[in-house]
């Protein structure tokens, strides 16, 4: 999600193309053309523009209506409702056929992943591993951070380990439910036993009120992911130690 | 030196007005379609052909235009004078069809988005959203409609923004 303005120009959008399955849009107001990845502009009078990030979760709907009760939907344009995608579309889309793929990487090319950008590095990370675990700390660069899973079991955040106004970098541990924690508390972090919720937020124990930084966690496939990140590594999971012999 | 017969340097002419319009429409058409990998290149020459096509659209119809009444000035024959405006109407035809949004015709856009309370919104609770939240002002974009729409001109706490799928 981007920012619709550039140098105090507003600019509208539109559906413009496609390039290697990621598509282009066209501002109006100066007919340049905007990659919708990355928010870059690749042809015409702004290109080489970098449009401006706002952040932004992919959740589900009971997720997010828990946190923002006050906030409004976009409805359905009721001529086009039968053209909608089913609700499980990006799972669906994993059949469909990729124009790239990296079988060097040894990842599928319609693999899930959830990416994380930090210091100056990109990670993929794949979703159905992040949603078995629930919370996998890890490094993106020279960043620690973690990944967790909310509590629909769906979506998913990513924070940086460090805790804001302190100089602890814990490690973090999720939690299991119980009549001793509080309802919201999804993981608890080993320097300082406090407990923390989906938004990151502290809210039990010594770090009360701290919030972690947030990471822009992007839900894609593998080789847009790759395509639009070179350098990204892939997070593999460690391997289980085997059987005692 | 050979001379061209008037008739033949006029469809000489007609044709390569008619070959330019024909790559200005297909040629951006055929590089940046689904399922084909761009590469680089052709892309960004797709990409300057369409910035560039009007301006080459409305010179090939004024070129036709006139070649026409050249020809019509030496040419009494109304039979060659209609097929002579055929012409006219395939570069016209071309004119028109490259200014076709193809990608807004398989996913129109939303021109008046219309929004709900969370609480009045009938989506399932599994159903994933794309939220965001500036300052004080929250919205979702259901992923359903927007894997259809892909892009929304919208404006959220006074701030424009352009939520993508």
């Amino acid at each position: 999600m981007w920012r619709a303005e550039i140098d105090g120009l507003r600019l509208s959008f539109h559906l413009a193309g496609i390039n290697n399955q990621n598509f282009l849009m066209r501002d109006d107001q100066t007919g340049t053309y905007w990659q919708q990845i990355s928010g870059r502009a690749i042809s015409g009078p702004l290109a080489g523009r970098q449009l401006t990030r706002v952040p932004s979760d992919e959740l589900t709907f009971a997720l997010w209506k828990s946190e923002q009760p006050q906030g409004t939907v976009l409805d359905d344009v009721a001529v086009f409702r039968t053209q909608y995608a089913a609700k499980d579309w990006d799972v669906r889309m994993r059949r469909a056929p990729t124009v790239l793929s990296y079988p060097e990487s040894g990842v599928a090319a319609r693999e899930l992943i959830v990416g994380l950008r930090a210091s100056g590095a990109s990670r993929a990370f794949p979703y159905d591993a992040v949603l078995a675990h629930r919370l996998i700390e890890d490094r993106v660069g020279s960043e620690l951070v973690v990944l967790v899973t909310g509590p629909d079991g769906k979506s998913v955040r990513a924070f940086r380990s460090h805790i804001p106004g302190t100089a602890a970098v814990p490690e973090f541990y999720r939690l299991e439910q119980s009549a001793a924690t509080p309802a919201s508390s999804l993981f608890m972090d080993s320097a300082t036993g406090s407990q923390w919720d989906f938004q990151g937020c502290a809210v039990s124990g010594p770090s009360h009120g701290i919030c972690l930084d947030r990471l822009e966690a992007l839900k894609d496939y593998w080789f847009d992911w790759r395509n639009y990140n070179p350098a990204t590594s892939f997070y593999k999971e460690p391997a289980q130690p085997g059987p005692p012999r | 030196m050979p001379t061209f017969h008037p008739g033949r340097r006029f469809l000489v002419w007609l044709l390569a007005c008619l070959l330019l319009s024909l790559i200005l429409l297909v040629y951006p058409i055929y590089v940046i379609r689904p399922f084909r990998a761009q590469g680089p290149r052709e892309l960004a020459l797709a990409l300057a052909v369409l910035r560039y096509r009007p301006a080459g659209m409305a010179a090939c119809v004024i070129a036709v235009f006139s070649l026409i009444a050249w020809y019509w000035r030496r040419e009494k024959r109304v039979l060659r004078r209609l097929i002579s405006s055929t012409g006219l109407v395939a570069v016209s035809a071309a004119a028109l069809l490259s200014r076709v949004n193809v990608y807004e015709l398989m996913f129109h856009p939303i021109d008046r988005a219309t929004f709900s309370t969370a609480a009045a919104a009938s989506l399932d609770g599994d159903e994933n959203v794309i939220a965001v939240r500036l300052g004080s002002v929250a919205r979702a974009y259901p992923i359903r409609a927007m894997s259809y729409h892909h892009l929304l001109n919208d404006t959220l706490d006074g701030i424009p923004i352009v939520p993508t799928y």
